[in-house]
């Protein structure tokens, strides 16, 4: 009796896994499609162009995915945080042009500015997350109505403010040296900022495992999100540990939005409208809440995105909503949604 | 024969004997009247152009209200609807060789069957999951319909957008004498136009919530569960609000393009419109539907004078460019107050007073 | 004898409309276990969660190793040297037994791994789970684990909510000598509703009613008087 149910339980289990893996395989043999309407070449230039956007959306996505799951908050200022690090990382850079240091100057030198506007915009962020919180989000924990209202006022708010530092035009941002430009491997056309995209948001995604599955932070974080009482029982400032969360997802909107505006080399006050709809993709894609379901989310777009861009133009952006809609109709809650 | 009514036939009852008797009702009768002859008390554009602004999205924002205030569902899309009602009009207009009343006809045809396929379709897809997911995803929709309409240029002109021509008697123009300081022409009659069909819509948004089955979407709203207990099935509720709201705000869309003749992306169809309809909302107060009249009225008004009143007062500093600047962007007050409204102010004006009277009984 | 440890002074707490504490007042002396007896409902648990500062007290004063606690943070209150064991086996369950460890010792030194290789001794099953997740834990390892958690750390005080509720007879025998040696460490106030274990493990107690305290005294001298206990205890 105690045995039949435990292999029943057993092949339910190995149903499920066959099913997610059928589902999962199903969708990576889906991008070897495009091989059958173009060569190889092309297939590989327009991999490493969908893997970088892929990633570039990630870092957006992230954030967003970060605040949800941690804090079950939808924070739609998401938005408003992205284009601010980009005009931040682009006021960094415009600063260090003069000095030679970005479009002129060593590899070493590109790094560096290119870091800096990094750092720079992640404060930035950091720090409008962190005001944002403790003055408005802080009052409407727990009311999903209330939040995206209050987000959607606080990104107006933000985006206004933008304009009063920077002026409402486009701007022209100053790629670093070190990464302009392109080379051909093996017939495959590869541009170096899209590499670089590429590392980045690779190490952004270790790090963000690194640091909830192994440190004490992540433990004290994932703890927080399934206990509050126990956590502040045992001796720890949840409201600080929530409101620094929060900032981390803004910094991390505001890095994808200095990323971003390089890859583009051009930013504008409304830039994040347009990223976010890519990033409410993924993050339904795959799933609220998961760090790694953004992540195959935002490769996937990514991905489909430019192959449908070679193969037609007009669908690309279509073609993002199709995925969803399958994907949604199969999962309800998303690729790694919990159910 | 005659039966004792039972209690809810004895509350209707009640209710149609007083129906045109009540406070409200002149009250409503005598908001029609002034905006009948509001033109020609004040001869001025700006201010019929106002009039008729506050007209539509009092409609707009009502149909929202009706969404989001009686069910809890917030649906972003709601301004993409108004661009779809807006766009098709003129679309139709645009191409059509010689415009008539048919085509007018045609593009209400038009846009409410895409408005409610694309409701239909959008809540078969998101709202079985989590009322959180729909606002996700007719977010990331409107988004989408806000870039296929710059991007798909062939049709829709891109950012330029599309200027078009009325047909018949929206057109003419009279070269006779004014009445009271006022030109007799094509505008005046799509003025009145708007009235008519802003009274109907919104009359029928109100015969709406009234309903039995505005009664049950208001007891989804308070209890969900409850209301799936008692024997309903809350999801078709819910969709017929969605795709009802949702024929509204693209019924009001054709009206706007045609007070305007112009559309273009940024005018119908970006956030910053559904921004303004939420604020909207919000002032007025959430489920009071009457609510919609005075959130509109209090930002088109404020959103056509403020900007000019800051200019005079950056006037009196033109040299210090913080002042400029704080002048220029008006906007930020809005997103200020709005955040403001939504945290220590969340029933609205008409909610408020709502509360305050029920208090005095 | 000494200074109370903890001393509470005509407490009230309100949760929503409801009037919970109407006006507790007792000392808590160091040394041994303090049990908090009383029906459901009495007020045991709200006792404990506004000491810990989880629920404020709206008035009344709250003194902690002679300090007022009232208006302090759960977290400072807790690094002031006050452990809580939650009712209903408060553990984190999507972390492992480690992870649960971990989370508890504030600060990761050679004093709190020793505090750890003490506890596992305590608790040896608790060793055999270590890369476990915790909610996978049978009901009584879950409460060991609870309760091991909050040992980690020097306390001078353990607040511990009902341990043995829902737990095997086998596995309340357990509990109970792991009480036992814990006590004689460090001072536990106990709310617990086990009679048996209550008195195996209690020196004094407290009996709680309608947010009151009705009765203070020896536990050894509760036991003897059966009026008392019908009345309050209903046993």
């Amino acid at each position: 009796m105690n045995t039949s149910s435990t292999l029943a339980l057993k092949n339910e289990t190995k149903t499920v896994n066959f099913k997610k893996y059928l589902l999962r395989g199903c969708i990576a043999g889906l991008f070897l499609l495009p091989l059958v309407w173009m060569d190889l070449q092309t297939y590989l230039t327009l991999m490493v162009a969908g893997l970088s956007l892929g990633m570039l959306i990630f870092l957006i996505a992230s954030g967003l995915t970060l605040i949800f799951g941690l804090m079950d908050v939808l924070n739609l200022a998401h938005a408003a945080f992205f284009a601010f690090g980009a005009y931040a990382g682009y006021s960094i850079l415009n600063l260090l042009n003069p000095l030679g240091w970005v479009e002129t100057g060593s590899f070493l030198q590109s790094i560096i500015s290119l870091g800096l506007a990094l750092l720079v915009a992640a404060l930035v962020g950091g720090i409008l997350g962190f005001i944002t919180e403790k003055l408005v989000i802080k009052k409407v924990y727990g009311d999903h109505l209330m939040q995206i209202l209050v987000t959607v006022g606080v990104s107006f708010v933000i985006v206004e403010i933008l304009k009063i530092i920077w002026g409402v035009n486009d701007e022209v941002v100053p790629m670093p040296m070190g990464f302009s430009g392109s080379s051909i491997v093996f017939g495959v056309f590869i541009e170096h900022f899209r590499v670089v995209a590429i590392v980045i948001g690779l190490m952004v995604y270790a790090g963000l495992q690194l640091i909830l599955k192994k440190t004490k932070i992540g433990i004290i974080v994932r703890a927080g999100v399934e206990n509050q009482e126990i956590v502040q029982a045992t001796g720890y400032n949840i409201s600080l540990i929530f409101t620094l969360i929060f900032a981390a997802g803004a910094a991390l909107a505001a890095v994808g939005g200095t990323m971003m505006g390089i890859f583009n080399q051009a930013v504008d006050p409304y830039m994040g409208d347009q990223f976010l709809i890519f990033a409410l993709i993924v993050v339904i894609i795959g799933g609220m809440g998961s760090v790694t379901g953004s992540f195959v989310g935002a490769i996937i777009v990514g991905l489909a995105f430019n192959y449908f861009a070679y193969l037609a133009p007009k669908l690309a952006l279509g073609v993002n909503f199709m995925i969803m809609a399958i994907i949604l109709l199969i999962r309800p809650k998303g690729l790694f949604g919990k159910d | 024969m005659t039966q004792t009514p039972t209690l809810v036939e004895k509350d209707r009852m009640d209710e149609r004997a007083k129906r045109f008797k009540s406070p409200t009702f002149n009250l409503q009768l005598a908001v029609i009247f002034i905006l009948a002859v509001a033109p020609f008390i004040i001869p001025s554009f700006t201010f019929m152009d106002v009039m008729a602004k506050i007209m539509i999205f009092a409609v707009v924002v009502a149909s929202f209200d009706l969404l989001l205030g009686y069910t809890g569902i917030l649906n972003f899309a709601h301004g993409m609807f108004f661009g779809v009602g807006a766009y098709s009009v003129a679309l139709i207009l645009y191409y059509s060789k010689s415009p008539g009343w048919h085509h007018i006809l045609l593009a209400a045809v038009i846009s409410l069957v895409i408005s409610i396929v694309l409701s239909l379709v959008i809540s078969f897809f998101s709202l079985r999951v989590k009322a959180i997911f729909f606002a996700m995803l007719t977010l990331a929709l409107a988004e989408f319909a806000h870039i296929l309409a710059v991007q798909w240029t062939s049709l829709t002109g891109g950012e330029d957008g599309i200027s078009f021509v009325l047909p018949g008697i929206f057109n003419f123009s009279w070269s006779g004498p004014t009445f009271f300081g006022t030109q007799m022409n094509g505008r005046l009659m799509v003025y009145y136009l708007i009235l008519v069909c802003a009274v109907f819509l919104f009359a029928g948004l109100v015969r709406f919530v009234r309903s039995p089955l505005g009664r049950v979407l208001k007891s989804i709203r308070e209890n969900e569960q409850r209301t799936v207990a008692l024997g309903f099935k809350t999801f078709g509720y819910q969709i017929y609000a969605i795709v009802f709201s949702a024929a509204i705000s693209s019924l009001s869309g054709i009206l706007f393009a045609m007070w305007i003749c112009y559309v273009n992306p940024d005018s119908v169809f970006h956030t910053a419109i559904m921004v303004n309809i939420l604020l909207m909302v919000l002032i007025g107060g959430m489920g009071t539907l009457y609510g919609a009249m005075i959130g509109a009225a209090f930002l088109i008004v404020t959103e056509t004078w403020l900007p000019s009143i800051l200019k005079a007062g950056a006037s009196f500093a033109p040299d210090v460019a913080i002042i400029q600047n704080l002048s220029d962007r008006w906007q930020l007050y809005f997103g200020i107050l709005f955040v403001l409204v939504v945290m220590f102010f969340p029933k609205g004006v008409i909610g408020t007073i709502r509360a305050m009277l029920g208090q005095k009984k | 004898m000494s200074d109370p440890i903890l001393s509470l002074k005509n407490v009230h707490t309100h949760i929503e409309q409801h009037h919970i504490l109407q006006g507790v007042s007792f000392d808590i002396n160091p040394g041994g276990a303090t049990i908090l007896l009383g029906r459901n409902g009495a007020g045991k648990s709200t006792t404990l969660k506004t000491v810990m500062g989880l629920l404020p007290a709206s008035n009344g004063s709250i003194l902690f190793k002679g300090r007022g606690i009232n208006k302090k943070k759960p977290y400072e209150i807790a690094r002031m040297g006050m452990g809580f064991v939650p009712e209903d086996k408060a553990i984190l369950a999507t972390l492992t037994v480690e992870e649960n460890f971990r989370l508890s010792m504030l600060n990761e030194n050679e004093k709190s791994h020793e505090n750890l290789e003490e506890v596992l001794d305590l608790f040896p099953a608790l060793k055999k789970f270590w890369k476990t997740q915790a909610g996978l834990l049978s009901g009584g390892q879950k409460q060991m684990l609870a309760i091991a958690r909050v040992l980690v750390c020097d306390h001078s005080l353990l607040l511990i909510d009902e341990p043995s509720k829902g737990l095997a007879p086998i596995v309340v025998e357990q509990l109970g000598e792991s009480l036992i040696k814990i006590k004689d460490k460090t001072k536990v106030i106990l709310v617990e509703q086990n009679f048996n274990l209550a008195r195996q493990v209690g020196l004094d107690c407290f009996i709680l009613d309608d947010g009151h305290v009705v009765y203070q005294g020896l536990m050894e001298e509760l036991a003897k008087d059966k009026a008392l206990m019908k009345n309050y205890l209903g046993i």
